[in-house]
């Protein structure tokens, strides 16, 4: 042991099941003027003479919550937090990570091999560990340019596919010379990636002036838009759709000449609704230098007059409501839902509308995301 | 030597640099060296990486260099073990380390 008393002491501790340390560390992080996130999954805490003087927290790719002791600043802690946190992060198998931190501190993370992507002015910076991260995402993209006076956008979580989906892509093909179609390819909805890409691309593969894409990072995932996968905490905060937008409009945009992003109106879901404001404002207004992108809100088509969306099909799959989810879905889609989402029915069994088999649901509710968006 | 997974080495301390080693996103050598010397050194930093990737055989890859200052034998050190952990190699040329 160190005379002076200068050893630090790094650990790692899971704040879920450490409630200890995870006060220590929210208290710190009071003393820095931040809030305590949750979903952290692990957290580097270093101590000095049992006292915590730096933490770090790791939600997946996502570097949260990095703090140092305003007593011990200027001897370069934050920087071996970050190393520590950016090894446990590897270790984990995450090897391109995201870094939300104040505007004012980006000089301090620059200096640990992070890069600024996208600030929400005054409020965050989310930063990359890579410098060519965004830089090659967006040559990909350039290569599938088509240059044409008016290109559309559609970013959709397809969970799953529906007629809805179907229209606001008719409409926006019909209005556009081209468009481009992105699926969010975050994978903790109730549909996997796998099965919501597959099913749009057999929905619009009649539309000859489309292009579908994955989705990425950079795009309504976990990294620029975390709580859009936690609704039910409420009200997306503002900076959080700021940061999704502003990545739209400042990179994934002039990267594929994009002009105009459609969207279909929300009439049930308020996290939704709110995004869409929020998207009126940021690819809009005048808070970027790149050029806005103009933002077409679509009237949402209706079966027996209700307003068709997704999350009203995945109430009715609850519901084993086949009969209903056949008037709103294309065959592709019921034929999914019929074969990977209902447990407990055998895929030979022909479909009787209205059969009850409740007891299937128990099985898929407890599956991880099976709540959510 | 063929690049198959993500590895790191090294540190960002003082003097110390890390390293991260990828498969190349396209053909080729890629190569990218941020250090707080940069308009000194930036040159011979990235000549000691590519000479260390030569003798490697390292052909096709994606080098992401975070330098702060390190002397070239720490730079050689850190480039050997971050491809010794992202290649596929089980036999290794320890003449081709020296």
């Amino acid at each position: 042991m160190s005379e002076g008393g200068d050893e630090l002491d790094f650990s790692v501790v899971d704040p879920t099941l450490d409630a200890g340390e995870r006060a220590a560390v929210i208290a710190l992080l009071a003393e820095c003027g931040l809030d305590y996130e949750e979903n952290i999954e692990a957290l580097v805490v270093c101590r000095r003479e049992g006292r915590l003087v730096a933490c770090a927290g790791l939600e997946c790719n996502i570097v949260k919550c990095v703090a140092t002791c305003p007593d011990y600043r200027g001897e370069n802690l934050s920087l071996k937090v970050v190393s520590e946190v950016v090894a446990l992060a590897h270790e984990r198998g995450h090897t391109h990570l995201f870094l939300y931190t104040r505007p004012e501190n980006v000089s301090v993370f620059a200096g640990c091999g992070f890069y600024p992507l996208v600030e929400a002015p005054g409020y965050v910076t989310v930063m990359e560990n890579t410098p060519i991260g965004i830089r090659s995402y967006c040559n990909r993209l350039k290569a599938l340019r088509k240059d044409m006076p008016r290109i559309g956008s559609i970013v959709m979580n397809a969970n799953p596919f529906t007629y809805g989906h179907r229209y606001l892509v008719e409409r926006a093909a019909e209005a556009c010379d081209w468009l481009h179609l992105f699926v969010v390819a975050e994978d903790v909805s109730l549909i996997s990636y796998r099965d919501r890409y597959a099913l749009v691309a057999e929905g619009v593969k009649d539309i000859t002036n489309l292009t579908l894409h994955h989705g990425s990072q950079y795009m309504i995932s976990r990294a620029t838009f975390s709580a859009y996968f936690f609704k039910e905490k409420g009200i997306v905060g503002d900076c959080v759709s700021a940061i999704d937008l502003l990545l739209f409009r400042n990179y994934i945009a002039p990267a594929l000449g994009i002009t105009h992003r459609y969207v279909g109106t929300e009439p049930f879901c308020a996290t939704t609704l709110k995004y869409n404001e929020d998207m009126k404002y940021w690819l809009q207004a005048d808070v970027s230098p790149a050029a806005p992108v103009a933002v077409v809100e679509v009237e949402r088509t209706t079966a027996t007059g209700v307003p068709i969306s997704a999350s009203e099909v995945r109430r009715l799959l609850r519901n084993e409501r086949f009969d209903r989810i056949a008037e709103i879905v294309p065959p592709a889609t019921l034929d999914v839902l019929l074969k990977n989402y209902a447990p407990m029915r055998r895929r030979s069994v022909e479909l009787p509308p209205g059969a009850s088999e409740a007891e299937g649901w128990q099985t898929l509710a407890s599956l991880p995301g099976g709540s959510r968006q | 030597m063929n690049i198959v997974r993500d590895s790191i080495a090294g540190t960002l301390e003082s003097n110390d640099l890390l390293v991260k080693v990828s498969p190349a996103q396209d053909e080729g050598l890629e190569l990218h060296v941020n250090s707080e010397v940069i308009h000194q050194f930036g040159a011979q930093i990235e000549a000691v990486v590519r000479e260390t990737l030569s003798r490697l055989g390292v052909t096709n890859a994606l080098v992401l260099i975070e330098d702060k200052g390190a002397l070239d034998c720490s730079i050689r050190a850190r480039v050997q073990a971050a491809v010794l952990r992202a290649s596929d190699a089980t036999g290794i040329d320890w003449e081709a380390l020296s």
